[in-house]
């Protein structure tokens, strides 16, 4: 990968674009478990924008569980239905699992014909013969999302490994900690250094019920930090995504990285 | 021989020296003791599940004063218990588990000690006492209270799992 040695340039504003994924997040039964020998979990997979009605199935084939010990492990079982993929899986050992749904980081190019937006997963290399002669605002960016959630039983652990792929979201505050009227910190990183300006949002369940959504509209700090304190118990999903222009490359225009995080804030 | 009496001597002494450092900054022998009482309710009845623990000024859990309970997967719904202490320490849960009970009345009567039996230094601390029933409700009291020497007694009103209780901090 050449994108490491490109020169980034911090963009100056956000640039707000009409994205056409949705939000895709992952919702597992249970958050923090107790057990003696083990519990299973059920993890729905899906990609919707509304917190947390499933919507459209996403496969369960990228799915990893990220053992307290570090070991990448995949569910026992998955079945895709038409709205939602659910994922099997079985908590052996105390500790902190990491449960992600990512796909591989990959370049997209958005173009218009007319009026027409169109998309085509391919870098600016390759687009020769892939689109028409005739289209016009051709951008290309590299982008990867993670989809990602933390699953405890009995004590937590720290199981927050990073990879210095575009966005990553390290919990300060541990996930299993994470309670009403408490404050929760978490930091950003973009291809492995802090990152301040993240515009992130989170959104309790329920959204369905509420007329106003009731985004919780952040920006991280000058230490890629972000804080907010959940004012009432119940599942949120987390929704941050960043992008820096990439300044003489063959390949893209700019990347752009999201995190999609479903958390829990429990009972006090 | 000599060897033996001279160890004594200097076991004696670190047991004196250790109780003199004690009185100072902790509230020897002060007895805690909770009139708990579990609410009669009607319909289907499952025994709550009940921890009461006391947390210091910060939040931290220093001790767990009792634990009902039965099954270990049902443990997460005492759910601030499990968070603060019971998660964290296996040999904890162990050690303090006693079998749930049916609504009543318990007299109940502890040391303030911490989780390994050394008195509780003197200050400012939180009763906690959570109350979870299957196909039921959760209730949590909490009541803070200071350790300084002096007689504090208090009133724990009603809520959906427990009746109107007594709690009294009683130095000895």
């Amino acid at each position: 990968m050449n994108l490491k040695k490109l020169i980034v340039f911090a963009l100056t504003c956000i640039i707000t674009t009409q994205t056409f994924a949705h939000s895709r997040w992952i919702l597992p039964t249970h958050f923090n478990l107790s057990a003696e020998n083990g519990e299973w979990i059920m993890v729905d997979i899906t990609a919707s924008n509304e917190t947390f009605n499933v919507d459209k199935a996403m496969g369960a084939d990228y799915v990893q569980i990220i053992t307290p010990s570090g070991k990448v492990t995949r569910p026992s079982s998955t079945y895709k239905g038409h709205r939602k993929s659910v994922a099997d899986y079985f908590i052996a050992t105390s500790g902190t699992y990491k449960l992600t749904n990512n796909n591989k980081p990959a370049y997209m190019t958005t173009y218009k014909v007319g009026e027409e937006r169109k998309r085509i997963w391919a870098n600016k290399a390759e687009l020769v013969g892939k689109i028409p002669k005739n289209a016009k605002e051709i951008k290309t960016s590299y982008r990867f999302a993670r989809i990602e959630s933390y699953v405890t039983m009995n004590a937590p652990s720290d199981n927050f490994q990073t990879d210095g792929t575009l966005l990553e979201l390290v919990p300060v505050t541990h996930p299993s900690d994470i309670a009403e009227n408490e404050q929760v910190t978490f930091k950003f990183l973009f291809n492995g250094k802090a990152q301040k300006n993240v515009a992130v949002e989170v959104i309790a369940d329920g959204a369905r019920y509420r007329n106003d959504p009731q985004a919780l509209k952040l920006v991280s700090n000058a230490k890629g930090e972000i804080n907010f304190t959940p004012t009432s118990a119940g599942r949120y999903l987390l929704i941050a995504e960043h992008q820096e222009k990439i300044s003489g490359s063959a390949l893209a225009d700019k990347q752009v990285g999201s995190v999609f995080l479903t958390f829990e804030a429990q009972l006090n | 021989m000599n060897i033996k009496i001279a160890g004594l001597i200097i076991m004696l002494l670190s047991l004196f020296s250790f109780n003199t450092n004690a009185h100072k900054s902790t509230v020897h022998s002060t007895e805690i003791t909770i009139e708990l009482a579990l609410k009669q309710q009607s319909g289907e009845y499952h025994r709550p599940y009940v921890a009461s623990w006391i947390e210091s000024s910060k939040g931290k859990s220093v001790r767990t004063l009792l634990l009902w309970r039965e099954q270990a997967k049902w443990l997460k719904d005492i759910r601030r218990w499990w968070r603060k202490a019971g998660r964290k320490d296996a040999v904890l849960v162990d050690g303090i588990t006693a079998a749930t009970r049916a609504a009543g009345k318990f007299k109940l009567s502890f040391l303030a000690q911490n989780d390994d039996k050394i008195d509780l230094n003197k200050g400012q601390y939180t009763l906690f006492i959570e109350v979870v029933r299957e196909n039921g409700g959760r209730a949590i009291i909490r009541q803070p209270f200071t350790l300084d020497g002096n007689k504090e007694s208090f009133t724990l009103a009603a809520t959906n799992e427990t009746d109107q209780m007594k709690f009294s901090v009683l130095p000895q």
